[in-house]
């Protein structure tokens, strides 16, 4: 079993993954990979890409600190690892962030036209600077292996202290100023979470969280390389961690209880015990444990606390970025799977980026050995094996493309058209005429409609199927060139209006393939015959409506339109002056309240020929709805 | 300074205000979709007519705040109000981070979700209208005068008055007047409208000043914090030139 | 039933259309990275790149020595991989259904000549089959993936002519666009797995073997002249296979002239 390989073909698959849902991304736009929605507009990518990305990145600015102003030279020997984590992360925060903008070409804006007055601006500043610096401050790590660049190097060595100094100002700022982000949400984010110190919150969680990041990093790399950890400069760090982590908590606590919110704790809702979760996993239980020296020193315990404070303070970041905030969705949020393929995908790479540069370059003390070193084997030149020159490098190139490109085909088979294209409504089978006694017809669903008496309706136009196509079916009356396919696009699966295989199948039709297709011709949607051929009721001679366009219209507009047109013919025809007005269908109007302010206004109103609706008692006293569809029928009928 | 008074009390519920404002907007027309809320605002409409119990009509749009929580907000300057009153926004400034629509405590501002090229939509008051004179489209078209543009001033006076001369008529409140430093398209009703707010009052305290105290540190924790671990170093650094001086003087400095 | 249909037509096309167009661009890049490596390792760097392409171009023309030497072979090879390529890129309902689904579309072949080149692809694939089957020196070479192959590359053609040309019943229909797209499906996933790869490495194979390999091209027909052996065919050992007597009676002869101007 080779760990390193195992490891990189799962990242690679990942790669794969990311890189077909981020082609649909970028073709298809936000909404159809992501389960964000004007209620919810931030979601996993920036609470977790870029919020707790950024966090995580935190160990960069923490060990400098401590290795280049505090002078603790034991931790020498892991601050290059914990410099490129932090490059590597802000790299994979910017490039994650190029996902979730609706305009990620435009992120160089932020260069030219300038708010201060932002945090976003601040934040966005700050992490171009850092990245510069972090770049900087790496630089000189591969630079050794060029002689070339042995000036470069020697400069950047020079700079080191003040890039250091620029370096831990700058993560001071934006740390802090992704918690100022949230200060201008006071009605929406929890009072559990909301507070005026959210900056210093942040820095502080951000401190702990770099420690135990750094700590987890070098778990991880030992396991994958078969190195023995660095146990106690892992102890030293968690040490440390445990009073950042105590401070943190301590903060937390005194700052609910001076904006006097310690009563919500006794609220008993979902936040609260999401709120217990969170400080458990974050501080609470790693604080605790990391006080007692044999957790500390073992290396099953730290690799008990380390994922668990990670995942508490990454918990901490999406909870604040979007998860507590307090009626943003009338739905619950939960990420799309699109989404976690692509945050999946951005730490994949930022992961193969690492073990690249370790395996590369002196990023530790000791360069890890190439796990696939072995004799060269005998090239092969076949095309179903590949070629293959037997170089080890060149058979994990074709292993983990091979991962890719499987994951990618994967990922595209499981992107499917009906989701990408975002509709609200299920396509519905139209094999049987759907009409009813009476429809609600409440297009908003929010109870305010009316009820629609259909049956009597079709009675009153004819009573047979020429009655319906005088209210369905009018917008694009006899137009021979868009056929029915160009509203319906699904028409030619099983959905929505026209059933394919119905009309060959025995229950439908029974019909042929040439009986609608031409023999000559191929067999497409363009060279069938139009449904007006056999269904010659259709679109009747009369139709109602004047077709000004051929977009659908609003669900209310296109109700009122082919109502009322109907109800003003009629009310003519009938003698009934009543029947196009609103109280008409709405019988539950309120302004059939008798006012004399409005009636002051109507009666103007009136007179300049716009119909308001009349104050009629009996149109909305005691009224049920099971009464209501005799009653438009009852008024037509009398004249 | 401009403004639009909404009487909930004359409004019928026509919706004609929308249909003109989707002419004015040149606005496409709306598919049911995902992401559609239930207040009806989005990308293509940018007003929409919510119905309350009651029934009362309540017409939704943006709120055209005199401090905007989005222009504060917006890291580009995409959104900005103008002068006249109106927030308006520029398409061509904007990235799409989104947080205009994090930030406003209305939650106003909609999102092209279905396009690969999306963009921010909100009611920017007709600002082309307004500059050529005209009122905005929603105003001009409302057959019972429920909607009316005017002058702000002028406009919280005839609100006053009509609650004044109407007792019991309306509850005793404009909505918009003061609360987060004041709006220009303020309410008055016989109903509760704090629905518009998600149920909670805001403060009068405007939007920005939220982040501004935050925002006023930022030069201080950077140079602060440059200093402090500037002179960190320097003494560490010279304790160390010491200690090598003296080596029998030699302890870890370290907390363990 | 339906829902298979759908099924195929849906992800299972899509995974198997980017399972080939990602493979097969996989396979070009590693081809192309691997010739760099063998270049960098291959201490004489003297390479005709000349030579090289006008034999990369020669292959593609169906006019050069195998035309001179298997005609009807050539031939049919020719028509075969025309209509194979043809067809299915440019068939009218296909691209109609690529501008359904994304918006694009591109030039397509008049029904009738799509119809005479899925036609010609059938024969062709039968001929090809049975030359392979019944020709000695051709089975002697011969996998059994290789007499698979044109035959599952019939298999989505047949059903494609049926299903546009012969009024069938609407589960026969069914039955056929099933095979249809199961089996488009199969070819498009083994593709770049297999020696169908050969349709993106062709413009390859010249340069890998002259890189990797360091055979300088026309290398093969110095060793035969070298060793007085110009008019035995290059491309079967015969001793090894001993089937001398069989390739002598088949095999067209050289003419003196031809080889004259060949040389020249």
């Amino acid at each position: 079993m080779n760990r390193v390989r195992n490891f990189k073909l799962f990242l690679w698959a990942l790669l794969g993954l990311g890189a077909a849902v981020g082609t649909a991304r970028f073709m298809f736009g936000l909404g159809a990979t992501t389960n964000l929605s004007d209620a919810v507009p931030w979601g996993l990518w920036i609470g977790f890409d870029v919020m707790s990305g950024v966090a995580l990145a935190a160990g960069g600015f923490v060990l400098t600190a401590t290795v280049y102003i505090f002078r603790l030279e034991r931790f020498h020997g892991i601050v290059r690892a914990a410099v490129l984590t932090a490059f590597l992360g802000y790299v994979a925060v910017a490039v994650g962030l190029l996902f979730d903008l609706g305009l990620p070409w435009n992120i160089w804006h932020m260069i030219i036209f300038w708010n201060p007055h932002s945090p976003l601006f601040e934040v966005g500043w700050c992490v171009m600077l850092y990245l510069t610096v972090l770049l900087l401050e790496f630089f000189p790590v591969p630079a050794e292996s060029f002689s070339g660049l042995a000036k470069v190097r020697n400069f950047l060595v020079k700079l080191r202290l003040p890039l250091v100094i620029a370096g831990i100002s700058l993560s001071t700022l934006h740390q802090s100023s992704l918690g100022s982000l949230f200060l201008i949400m006071p009605y929406h984010v929890h009072p559990l979470w909301y507070s005026p110190i959210l900056p210093v919150i942040f820095f502080l969680s951000a401190i702990a969280l770099g420690l135990m990041m750094v700590t987890f990093e070098g778990l991880i790399s030992s396991y994958l390389y078969r190195r023995a950890p660095e146990t106690d400069i892992l102890a030293k760090l968690g040490a440390a961690a445990r009073w950042v982590l105590l401070l943190y908590l301590g903060v937390r606590f005194t700052d609910l209880a001076a904006r006097g919110q310690l009563g919500h704790l006794a609220d008993g809702g979902w936040q609260v015990t999401l709120f217990w979760m969170e400080i458990a996993l974050s501080a609470a239980i790693p604080a605790a444990l990391l006080f007692i020296p044999r957790v500390r020193h073992s290396l099953a315990g730290l690799w008990i606390v380390a994922p668990m404070a990670v995942t508490g303070i990454v918990f901490n970041r999406i909870n604040v970025g979007g998860l507590v905030h307090q009626q943003r969705g009338e739905t619950l949020y939960l990420p799309a799977w699109t989404e976690i393929a692509i945050s999946a995908a951005v730490v994949a790479a930022a992961a193969l980026a690492f073990l690249y540069f370790v395996e590369k370059f002196h990023v530790w003390e000791r360069r890890p050995q190439d796990p696939e070193a072995a004799p060269a084997a005998l090239p092969r030149f076949d095309v179903a094996s590949f070629a293959s020159l037997g170089s080890p490098l060149v058979r994990s190139r074709t292993l983990y493309s091979l991962a890719f490109v499987f994951a990618a085909a994967f990922g595209f088979s499981l992107l499917s058209g009906e989701a990408l294209s975002s509709r609200g409504v299920d396509p519905a089978p139209v094999e049987e005429a759907r009409g009813g006694d009476t429809l609600w017809i409440d297009g908003n669903l929010d109870g305010f409609g009316t009820a629609f008496a259909h049956r009597r309706h079709v009675e009153r136009l004819g009573g047979d199927s020429t009655s319906c196509a005088l209210c369905h079916h009018l917008n694009v009356p006899r137009d021979r060139q868009s056929g029915c396919y160009s509203c319906h696009r699904d028409m030619y699966s099983v959905s929505d209006a026209f059933g394919h295989d119905r009309h060959a199948s025995p229950a439908g039709a029974a019909l042929g393939c040439f009986d609608c297709h031409a023999p000559d011709a191929v067999k497409s949607a363009q060279s069938a015959k139009e449904c007006a051929d056999c269904h010659k009721d259709l679109i009747p001679a009369g139709a109602v409506i004047e077709v000004e366009d051929y977009q659908a219209a609003g669900y209310t507009e296109a109700m009122h339109q082919v109502c009322l047109g109907c109800h003003q013919q009629q009310a003519e025809a009938v003698e009934k002056p009543d029947l196009p007005r609103c109280g008409t269908c709405h019988r539950e109007h309120k302004l059939l309240v008798d006012d004399p302010l409005l009636a002051q206004r109507y009666q103007r109103l009136e007179s300049r020929g716009v119909i308001v609706p009349e104050v009629l008692e009996e149109h909305f006293q005691g009224i049920r709805l099971a009464a209501l569809p005799q009653e438009p029928v009852t008024q037509i009928d009398e004249p | 300074m401009k403004a639009i008074l909404t009487d909930t009390t004359l409004c019928i519920g026509c919706r004609d205000c929308v249909v003109a404002c989707r002419k004015a907007n040149a606005l496409e027309p709306e598919v049911p979709r995902r992401w559609e809320t239930r207040d009806g605002l989005s990308a293509r409409n940018w007003t929409s007519i919510v119905e309350r119990p009651g029934p009362v009509y309540v017409r939704k749009q943006c709120r055209h705040c005199l401090e905007p929580a989005c222009a504060s907000a917006c890291p580009v300057g995409a959104l900005r109000r103008t002068p006249e009153g109106a927030v308006v926004y520029d398409g061509s400034k904007c990235m799409g981070c989104r947080y205009c629509m994090m930030a406003c405590p209305y939650g106003i501002p909609r999102y092209d979700w279905d396009l690969a090229v999306p963009y921010v939509r909100k009611c920017i008051l007709c600002y082309d209208r307004l500059k050529e004179g005209k009122q905005p489209a929603c105003t001009e078209i409302c057959p019972t005068e429920a909607t009316i543009f005017g002058d702000r001033e002028a406009l919280l006076q005839e609100a006053r008055r009509r609650i004044r001369e109407n007792p019991g008529r309306y509850a005793d409140k404009i909505w918009g007047e003061t609360e987060v430093g004041g709006t220009s398209v303020f309410y008055i009703s016989d109903a509760d409208l704090s629905f518009l707010t998600r149920g909670r009052e805001l403060a009068q305290t405007p939007m920005p000043a939220h982040t501004a105290s935050a925002m006023h540190a930022v030069p201080f924790a950077f140079f602060g914090m440059a200093a402090t671990m500037a002179g960190i170093s320097w003494i560490i650094g010279r304790r160390m030139d010491l200690q090598q001086k003296s080596p029998e003087d030699k302890k870890d400095d370290d907390h363990e | 039933m339906q829902a298979w249909i759908e099924f195929g037509q849906g992800p299972l096309f899509r995974f198997a259309f980017v399972l080939m167009a990602l493979g097969l661009a996989r396979i070009f890049v590693l081809t192309l990275v691997n010739v760099a490596e063998a270049y960098r390792r291959n201490p004489d760097k003297i390479i005709n790149y000349r030579e090289v392409f006008n034999k990369t171009v020669a292959w593609f023309i169906p006019a050069g020595r195998l035309w001179r030497k298997r005609p009807v072979y050539s031939l049919v090879s020719f028509l075969f991989h025309a209509g194979l390529i043809l067809v299915p890129l440019f068939l009218a309902a296909h691209v109609s259904l690529w501008r359904q689904s994304t918006g694009f579309g591109w030039f397509s072949l008049p029904q009738g000549l799509a119809d005479a080149l899925t036609l010609i692809a059938l024969a062709g694939a039968l001929i090809l089959f049975l030359m392979r089957a019944f020709y000695a020196p051709a089975r002697a070479l011969s996998r059994r993936q290789d007499y698979a192959w044109p035959l599952l590359l019939a298999v989505p053609f047949l059903t494609g002519y049926l299903m546009v040309n012969v009024s069938v019943s609407a589960s026969g229909y069914q039955w056929m666009m099933l095979l249809h797209l199961y089996s488009a499906a199969l070819i498009m996933i083994l593709i770049p797995f297999t020696k169908i790869a050969h349709c993106i490495l062709a413009p390859l194979s010249q340069v890998v073997t002259a890189v990797s390999w360091k055979f300088p091209a026309g290398a093969g027909d110095r060793v035969l002249e070298t060793l007085g052996l110009e008019d035995r065919p290059t491309w079967v050992d015969k001793p090894r296979l001993g089937i001398e007597r069989e390739m002598t009676r088949e095999l067209p002869e050289v003419k003196p002239a031809e080889k004259e101007a060949k040389a020249s």
